[in-house]
């Protein structure tokens, strides 16, 4: 039976994946997308009028071969959703590290879902002379507790690539 | 002890340094870990319900902690003390095992209670109904909406049929006045080239006048939109016309209904809200009530151990006190103030520990007094215990037995055998009553002749010690000896000199007749001669008397029959002198008596030969014999004129005569006699007159 819920959990849980990936001298244009159902109780809340967020955590590294990879920047774009149930329609909001990036409304919770989970691609600075790096990327959808208070973040997992060079 | 460490242990006395650390510890690790998802970016209510659970779980773990620090603490302390023996250990252990099991197991059981009723009620209250009730008003919201678009939409479909055959603008005005009129809409409106050429709003319906224009963009299509606009939210369908102009329709829902709507979605979004948040919701409702039970379990731990100690300090105290007075290691008192029962016990205990200390002061000063008697008086005393091995003395008995550690301290017995002492170790250790008698001793070679009394303390048959009480007789006795032998010395010139005097004048006589040569030398002579003679005899009958009483024979007792030998010795004086009567009365019964019958015989003799003496004409002298106790006592008995109270001490005295004429060694010889038996004499008063020898000569013991 644990063997069966490890199992239904891992197939419910959605899939990240790096749909792009520019780089250019001193910059970084990521845009991720998530395949699969996001988290009922998560789409239930967003259908039944509460506003949720799914929060994409941006982490680059340098890779070093003998120390430890060193942290270049971190980056967070969270998207936010509102359901109006008066007129049906869905508020919108992406903010990238704190500030607004857009916002927009969406006439059903398909669109809504479509566009929280293919968000906007992000623009990252880098140095502009470095050696390979890497893109750690994860989304979270919702916070749960451990022993009734350690905070424990709903999503994907970290997902590693590895940025190429600039042309 | 340094000053910091007494402030650290007045201070933690006191709990309130404690009470501060722990406060300021809590509002420390909440502010850091606020901070810390500060940092991270968290909403302002998120932050806060970590916080505050963050806070709860801080405030429950850490009482956890102190709660199983204290029991730990307090259960190895009782442990160690019940295992070192420590008074009123075990009381302890009692009184906060009670408690736990009174109070903690209660208080858990019912924490454990109320967390599953509450999780229980959190569960119904997100369960599916009411779930289905928030989703049903959600629906009930939108299908009011939905019906209103499909209204707004049915007539601009309507509208649109309508109007697109009809040629010419002013026509279409024309129709589409007549439509709006026709199907009551509350906006019609023609668009060209995405301006408004027409708009035809209700007049009841003052918010639709003031709509803004709808976007080009949406105008391409056919297509419905709720807005909300002046307070109410407003449903607007568009089509369009074969020639590329659109019609509008539009519909404002009732404010009531709207109202109404909002705050069915407000509720319903705060329930999903409220869903996302339900851990948090129940922790904190878990943990809050985790915390009210904690405070309930420690108030009373903290509540048991308070009273163990207030109930056990001062029996604890009472009972440390009285050991120590019952050790006699000191008279204190409990220093505790009388408040309770415990109270009332511990002043009944100081007023017994008061009076004891005064009779111990009042012991101590008779102890002192008694001290300095003897050590002042010139008898010695020995003190022993009951085992009678151990002996202590007063300076004197210390110095008369020339042993000075008896003064010191107490000293084996055994340690007294030398010096000459070792009869009297014998005496003390072989009484068993009180004993008399007298001994000598040469301590250092100098002899020392002491009278001695042995006496038990208490109980004779289990004595709680023994007194020896000593009596140095030797200055005594000598200055006695020297006295005697000056009596002696007067006495004996005092009976030579009274027949020397005749002796002489008689001599005298015959010289001077003789010297004359007078006719009666002759008569003189024989008359000289006998006189001298008869006083020659009298000093060798004197100095007979002194022979015989200095060298008694020795006793040669055996058993005699006292009342026959009275008898015989009556029977010899029969008709001694007429008209006396002479009589024995013999109430013996026939018993004997050890002694020596011819030197009693002897002391009948003398007592009767002056009682005959002393017997006028007509007299009657009486010998009985009768018993009293185991002893015999004799009496001889006379009518004649009695003595002097003063004689009667006297006439015992050797040389001591009150007839005038014998040597006076009579009555000497017959108390020498008597004593030598074992017995006592005494003369006394005879009613109506006369005198009564009474002997008393002891039987023979059972």
């Amino acid at each position: 039976m644990i063997v069966a819920v490890i199992l239904l959990a891992a197939a419910v849980a959605p899939d990240l994946r790096v749909t792009k990936l520019a780089p250019a001298p001193g910059r970084l244009v990521a845009q991720v997308t998530l395949r699969g159902e996001a988290p009922a109780e998560w789409t239930e809340a967003l259908s039944g009028g509460a506003k949720v967020s799914v929060t994409y955590r941006f982490r680059l590294y340098r890779s070093r071969s003998w120390l430890w990879d060193q942290r270049m920047g971190a980056h967070e774009l969270v998207v936010k959703a509102e359901r109006d149930p008066l007129t049906g329609t869905f508020a919108l909001t992406a903010e990238y590290d704190g500030e607004i990036l857009a916002s927009g409304q969406a006439g059903s919770l398909e669109e809504t879902l479509r566009r929280m989970l293919s968000p906007l691609p992000v623009d990252m600075s880098v140095p502009l002379k470095h050696e390979p790096l890497l893109l750690f990327v994860r989304a979270e959808f919702m916070t749960r507790y451990t022993l009734l208070v350690i905070p424990r973040a709903v999503g994907t997992g970290w997902v590693q690539i590895t940025v190429p060079e600039a042309p | 002890m340094s000053d910091w460490r007494r402030r650290w242990q007045r201070y933690r006395r006191q709990n309130r340094v404690l009470i501060a650390l722990y406060v300021f510890l809590l509002v420390a690790v909440g502010a850091g870990y606020a901070l810390l998802n500060r940092l991270r970016g968290l909403p302002p209510e998120e932050l806060a319900n970590r916080l505050l659970v963050f806070m709860l779980w801080w405030f429950d773990l850490t009482l956890i902690v102190i709660l199983l620090f204290i029991l730990l603490r307090n259960f190895v302390k009782l442990a160690l003390e019940r295992r070192y023996g420590i008074l009123g250990s075990r009381f302890r252990t009692k009184l906060l095992l009670s408690f736990l099991v009174v109070i903690v197991g209660p208080t858990g059981l019912l924490f454990l209670l109320s967390a599953a009723l509450l999780s229980s009620a959190a569960t119904l209250w997100f369960s599916a109904p009411v779930g289905g009730m928030v989703r049903a008003g959600a629906a009930l919201a939108e299908t009011a909406r939905s019906e209103a678009e499909h209204r707004v939409q049915r007539t601009a479909q309507t509208v649109a049929s309508r109007l697109a055959p009809v040629p010419g603008r002013s026509a279409r005005l024309v129709e589409l006045e007549r439509l709006h009129a026709l199907l009551g809409s509350q906006l019609t409106g023609w668009w060209q080239d995405g301006i408004p050429i027409v708009e035809l709003v209700d007049p009841r319906q003052s918010s639709l006048q003031r709509l803004p224009p709808l976007s080009s963009d949406a105008l391409t299509s056919n297509g419905v939109r709720g807005e909300h606009f002046g307070g109410t939210v407003v449903v607007r369908a568009w089509r369009r016309l074969p020639d590329g102009s659109v019609v509008v329709t539009g519909e404002a829902l009732p404010p009531a209904l709207v109202e109404a709507q909002g705050r069915l979605a407000a509720g319903g979004a705060a329930y999903e809200r409220l869903k996302l948040e339900r851990p948090a919701i129940t922790a904190t409702v878990v943990l809050g009530f985790g915390g009210l039970a904690l405070i309930v379990a420690f108030g009373a731990i903290w509540l048991g151990l308070y009273l163990s100690r207030r109930f056990t300090d001062p029996l604890l105290a009472l009972a440390a006190t009285t050991q120590r007075v019952a050790g006699g290691q000191s008279l204190e008192e409990v220093p505790l103030p009388a408040e309770d029962e415990v109270g009332l016990l511990v002043d009944s205990f100081n007023s017994m520990v008061r009076r004891l200390r005064a009779r111990e002061e009042e012991l101590r000063s008779a102890v002192h007094r008694l001290d300095t008697v003897l050590g002042a008086v010139r008898t010695g005393v020995l003190t022993l215990d009951s085992t009678r091995e151990f002996v202590t003395g007063n300076p004197a008995a210390a110095a008369m037995l020339g042993v000075p550690a008896l003064v010191l301290k107490p000293m084996p017995l055994m340690e007294l055998q030398g010096s000459g002492l070792q009869r009297l170790v014998e005496t003390i250790r072989d009484a068993t009553g009180p004993v008399r008698g007298s001994l000598t001793i040469f301590p250092g070679g100098i002899v020392h002749h002491l009278e001695m009394a042995l006496v038990p303390l208490g109980a004779p048959a289990q004595p709680e010690g023994w007194v020896v009480a000593l009596e140095d007789l030797t200055q005594l006795l000598r200055a006695q000896r020297q006295a005697a032998w000056s009596e002696v010395a007067r006495q004996i010139a005092h009976q030579i000199k009274n027949p020397l005097t005749p002796i002489r004048l008689a001599a005298e006589r015959m010289i001077r007749h003789g010297a004359r040569g007078s006719p009666e030398l002759e008569k003189v002579v024989r008359e000289g001669g006998r006189a001298i003679v008869e006083h020659v005899s009298a000093m060798q009958e004197m100095v007979d008397s002194f022979a015989r009483y200095a060298k008694l024979p020795p006793l040669a007792r055996r058993s005699v029959a006292i009342g026959e030998l009275l008898r015989q010795v009556a029977t010899l004086y029969q008709g001694v002198r007429a008209g006396l009567v002479i009589e024995a009365t013999d109430e013996s019964g026939g018993r004997e008596l050890l002694l020596d019958p011819e030197q009693f015989r002897q002391v009948l003799t003398n007592l009767l030969d002056n009682a005959i003496e002393a017997s006028p004409k007509g007299g009657r002298v009486t010998v009985g014999v009768r018993w009293q106790d185991q002893d015999a006592l004799i009496t001889v008995t006379d009518e004649g004129t009695g003595l002097d109270v003063e004689d009667t001490e006297v006439l015992f005295q050797p040389f001591y005569s009150t007839k005038g004429r014998g040597s006076g060694m009579g009555l000497a010889m017959v108390q020498r006699i008597v004593a030598d038996h074992g017995g006592t004499i005494r003369l006394e008063p005879n009613q109506p007159r006369g005198v009564r020898a009474v002997i008393r000569l002891p039987g023979e013991r059972a």
